[in-house]
């Protein structure tokens, strides 16, 4: 039996937010997650830092705090967020008329949108339609929400917080109207765990209507669910909205060498309902097609799903319920020391976690203030770390490696010097050359008590995200993880074999043009000349 | 103006090659059109002729033709021309010195091999050269399992536990062993094809030998990457094994494919002995008919154009991969003369959620009748002087059965034969046949 204070449910970016909220105001938590890391929404979705220009004319309250969110989370969250400003662009398709109520409404969200001459944008972002009627700059950005969510834990294990991955919540159990402790199964030994506890938070995102069901309580969360198509090209610099009332496939968000196109909105009953489907993926080309006419001839590389947890009081659905976040205390409904976080944006984790904490804090009568706008989630690496790093990094790959690393780094450059002295190694050779991951940044995720697949190194490391797709890089990493002596959960073909299978589902709604060349190659590989399909029926345990 | 000649071969895969081969055998002139090297040069250098069919293994792969739907290439051709093609091969093989044979059962029956890949799993195989032959493996007690310094794809501790996972491999002694890289103690990445090139050399055939010795002495057999040389050079084995004075087998590996590009080697030295000519880097880009007869095809190669006149034609232009094959949203069609290949509208019916499940697109192909004639919906060919072969052609799933050099093997022979007879028949007007 472990005991602590507060409880957080769900590892996505709400719930680690609020975990290092409450350690920074010296409170006691464990964050339980039933996946891995971010196994959620918050690494299933469009990446985009939104300035709030989408949400001002309807909901100029969300505009606000986006904008205010967004440089929050550029300061604290630098090693997460590229910087890349956005457009809005009025399509010909797009209603004129819409271009001067939302421009005041920005004004009013405090949202600096400057409107810049066609020209001045088609030099600037040479692939964007040339009809476009009029532009504006704001100042939107991209993130990475599967980082934000492990820097946000590596900032509260700094501060005494504790992760347990693979940790489902299966009880909430109450004594006398108060929230007295939770039951929570390892889903990988199947052994369950009690943890006594004052207080619970509810940050399970699409499933937090779930939770609050374990509570025995009834509130109206409803999953709603976007795809998204993932291009093989960066062909756009700034993230690029449609000037318009939101609708679906009106934004491109570029991130490292790739570009992502979204997003559909249809309710759905599962919180995990995410596999895409070509039906999506053609509407969303359609979709895109006015700002960006070469859709269709760039090269898609996967398609991918997330649910968003729409809170809906009252039955609004899809595009009409409302983005915005609501902290429920349960108290009102007759248990004590159970608090929900519904709803939100990943752009205001901070502020949502912000809230819940402030909550929690009151009923612990904690008066800490909250600093998680003040500090950084990650301090950045000293220059001399830097300048060892680059004797063993490749040098293009050496900041981006930092980034992903985080708290890490030391550690990783330690291991890699020690084994460069006692000349053991065979150097700390490439092993996914789309993404520049090498043998040593693996092998320290791979030894994390948090990773225990493939799967975990690839969310970690982007290994196998780039064009080769794992094709290459997964059996690489096998077997220089089986050589160094790292256990993982599967066996090595099996947990290869589940990593194409993952990579698959994301492949199959846009089985065309070059991307199913490398699904050929990747099949022929695999089944033609490893024949992991015959084998995984003639191999023993 | 160039001459018209017999045979135009499009595409220098496994298919190509082969249907070359046979029309050139029968006395035609053929030329070959392609714009780079097919899988051939990505694949291993066995020929898989089935090692799968009805979700059963095959022990020996003749047994399991019946088992195919009525569709598949094999089944268009019937299992004697199957095997009169695996009979050509192994001649022309043996012919250039690079000779590949078949397993054998206890009772001598010719048989799929079980070979050992850089994964540590066992992929059946048929046609074999002698570097892949794994009868030494199977006698060993105790195996020295080889990687090299720099080798990202081959990892010795992986092999072994996996080879350890089957029942007739489970209680050998393994020796993992790690060769130091041959570029001294540089952290440069090296390819399976770096250094087999190496080895073609007389410093890197040392290099090998120098360091294999040290341990090859107290094992029965040495499993190693597909580095023994990239030519179809039997001298450079043999020096091998007698250098280290013990057994080499080598790995299947991934990409690049050594050994398939030393059967490639093997395969156009042999072609060089006839009428024949090779036109690399350029692509087919139309195609000029009249009627049900194709009269030319245009190239295009650095900029320009060129039209190759034949009286036959071969197109081997491989899948979806290789270049035969597009898919687009909904539709799918033959890369050259755009023959449309059926598809359901709907793409996510083209595969199974299961990544080696039984897919629609992994069988995509143009539909041939036993000639090797494309045919359309009703059964009609839609021309009378052009083949296809290999992974052009549909209705088998090369990857799930392990059948992709036999089908290339089996199809390249047939349409080969047909291009070359009707090639003859256009030199023969009196025949009264229609030009
Ligand atoms: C398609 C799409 C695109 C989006 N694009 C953007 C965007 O561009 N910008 C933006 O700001 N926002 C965007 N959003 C919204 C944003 O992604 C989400 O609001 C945010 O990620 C939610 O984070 P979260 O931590 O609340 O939930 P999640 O990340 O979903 O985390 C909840 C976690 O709880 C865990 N959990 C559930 N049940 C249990 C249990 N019983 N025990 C233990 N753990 C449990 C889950 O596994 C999950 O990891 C998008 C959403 C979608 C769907
Ligand atoms: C990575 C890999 C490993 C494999 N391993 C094995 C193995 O170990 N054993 C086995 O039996 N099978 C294996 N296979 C399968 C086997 O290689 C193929 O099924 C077979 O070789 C197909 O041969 P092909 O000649 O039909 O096509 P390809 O080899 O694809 O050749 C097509 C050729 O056509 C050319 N071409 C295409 N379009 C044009 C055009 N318009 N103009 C000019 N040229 C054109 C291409 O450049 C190429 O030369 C493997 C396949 C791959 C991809």
């Amino acid at each position: 039996m472990l005991e602590t204070t507060v409880v957080v449910i769900g590892g996505g970016a709400t719930g680690m937010g609020t975990l290092r909220d409450l350690c920074m105001r010296g409170v006691p938590a464990i964050l339980l997650e039933q996946g891995g890391l971010a196994h959620g929404t918050s690494s299933r979705f469009h990446g985009l830092l939104h300035s709030g220009g989408r949400y001002a004319v309807n909901d100029n309250e969300s505009a606000r705090e986006c904008i205010e969110e967004n440089m929050i989370v550029r300061r604290i969250g630098r090693q997460c967020v590229e910087e890349t400003e956005g457009f809005f662009a009025l399509t010909p398709g797009d209603d004129p008329a819409y271009v001067e109520p939302w421009a005041e409404a920005c004004r009013k969200a405090g949202i600096d949108a400057q409107e810049l001459d066609v020209a001045e944008a088609l030099r600037l972002e040479p692939n964007l339609s040339p009809d476009i009627r009029r532009v504006f700059r704001v100042p939107d950005s991209c993130v990475d929400g599967f980082r934000l969510a492990l820097h946000n834990a590596m900032s509260a294990r700094r501060h005494g917080g504790r992760v347990m991955t693979y940790h489902e919540v299966t009880a909430i159990h109450q004594r006398n109207g108060k929230v007295c402790g939770v039951t929570a199964r390892n889903s990988i030994s199947g052994e369950s765990l009690e943890i006594a506890c004052q207080c619970v938070v509810n940050a399970a995102g699409s499933w937090s209507g779930r939770i609050a069901g374990l509570a025995g309580l009834d509130v109206a969360v409803s999953p709603d669910r976007g795809t998204l198509i993932v291009f093989n090209h960066r062909f756009t610099s700034r993230v690029i909205n449609r000037l318009h009332p939101g609708a679906d496939g009106d934004i491109f968000v570029p991130h490292g060498s790739i570009t992502i196109l979204g997003t559909t909105s249809t309710p759905t009953e599962r919180p995990d309902d995410t596999t895409p489907t070509c039906t999506e993926v053609l509407r969303l080309l359609d979709l895109g097609e006015p700002l960006f006419p070469a859709v269709r001839q760039y090269r898609i590389l996967r398609a991918f799903a997330g649910t968003r947890p729409l809170y809906t009081p009252g039955n609004a659905a899809g595009r009409k319920a409302s983005r915005n976040f609501h902290v429920v205390d349960h108290a009102e409904q007759g248990l004590e020391g159970m608090v929900s976080i519904f709803g939100g944006k990943l752009t205001t984790y901070r502020l949502m976690a912000e809230r819940v904490s402030d909550n929690v804090c009151a009923r612990l009568g904690v008066h800490a203030p909250c600093r998680t706008a003040d500090e950084a989630l990650i301090p950045d690496p000293d220059q001399a770390m830097l300048r060892r790093a680059a004797r063993y990094f490749p040098v293009q790959g050496l900041q981006l490696m930092a980034d992903r690393l985080g708290d890490d780094l030391p550690d990783v450059l330690q291991q890699v010097e020690l084994a460069g002295r006692a000349g053991e190694s065979d150097g700390n050779p490439l092993l996914c050359e789309c993404e520049m991951v090498s043998l040593a940044e693996i092998e320290r995720v791979a030894r994390d008590p948090s990773t225990h697949s493939l799967t975990d190194i690839r969310l970690r490391t982007r290994l196998g995200m780039g064009t080769c797709q794992g094709t290459f890089c997964s059996l690489r990493t096998i077997g220089a993880l089986v050589e160094h002596g790292v256990p993982l959960e599967l066996s090595p073909t099996d947990n290869v074999r589940r990593f194409l299978q993952e990579r698959w589902r994301g492949l199959r709604p846009a089985l065309w043009g070059t991307q199913a060349r490398e699904m050929e190659l990747g099949r022929a590989v695999y089944a033609g000349t490893l024949n992991l399909d015959g084998a995984a029926n003639e191999q023993d345990n | 103006m160039s001459r018209i000649i017999d045979v135009l071969v499009v595409g220098s895969g496994l298919a190509g090659l082969v249907a070359a081969l046979t029309a050139a055998r029968e006395g035609r002139s053929v030329r070959m059109v392609t714009d780079g090297m097919g899988s051939l040069a990505i694949s291993g250098g066995c020929v898989d002729l089935l090692g799968y069919a009805g979700g059963q293994r095959l022990n020996d792969p003749w047994s399991g033709m019946d088992l195919l739907p009525p569709a598949h290439p094999y089944r268009l051709l019937g299992a004697s021309r199957v095997r009169a093609a695996v009979d050509m091969l192994l001649q022309c093989a043996a012919d250039q010195g690079w000779p590949l044979h078949t397993a054998a059962t206890p009772e001598g029956a010719p048989c799929n091999a079980l070979l050992p890949t850089i994964m540590g799993t066992l992929k059946p195989s048929y046609l074999l050269p002698d570097g892949l032959d794994p009868a030494a493996l199977a006698r060993a007690r105790r195996i020295l399992v080889a990687g090299v310094h720099g080798l990202r794809d081959c990892r010795p501790a992986l092999i072994v536990s996996q080879l350890r996972r089957y029942r007739d491999w489970a209680d050998k002694d393994f020796v993992p062993f790690m060769l130091p890289s041959p570029l001294g103690a540089t952290h440069r990445s090296l390819s399976a094809l770096d250094l087999a090139r190496l080895v073609d050399r007389p410093r890197g055939r040392d290099w090998l030998i120098q360091n294999l010795r040290k341990h090859a002495g107290q094992c029965d057999a040495v499993l190693l990457p597909p580095i023994c040389g990239s030519r179809a050079d039997a001298s450079i084995w043999h020096e091998l094994n007698q250098a280290v004075a013990c057994p080499l087998v080598e790995m299947l590996s991934i990409p690049p494919g050594v050994g398939g590009l030393r059967l490639r080697d093997a395969l156009l030295r042999e072609l060089r002995r006839h009428d024949f000519e090779l036109v690399e880097n350029a692509r087919i880009i139309r195609a000029t008919t009249d009627g049900k007869r194709c009269t030319s095809l245009t190239a295009l190669a650095a900029g320009q154009e060129r039209r190759h006149t034949a009286r036959a034609f071969v197109l081997a232009t491989g899948g979806i991969l290789g270049g035969g094959i597009e898919l687009a949203p909904g539709s799918a069609r033959e890369s050259v003369f755009k023959l449309d290949i059926p598809v359901p509208s709907d793409v996510t019916l083209w595969s199974e959620p299961e990544i080696f499940g039984n897919h629609v697109f992994s069988r995509l192909g143009v539909r041939v009748d036993g000639e090797m004639r494309p045919q359309d919906d009703s059964g009609q060919a839609w021309y009378d002087n052009i083949f296809f072969a290999g992974r052009s052609v549909g209705g088998y799933d090369f990857a799930t059965e392990k059948s992709g050099h036999g089908v290339a093997l089996a199809t390249g022979w047939q349409a080969g034969r047909m291009a070359a007879a009707t090639a003859g028949k256009f030199h023969e007007p009196a025949s009264g046949e229609q030009l």
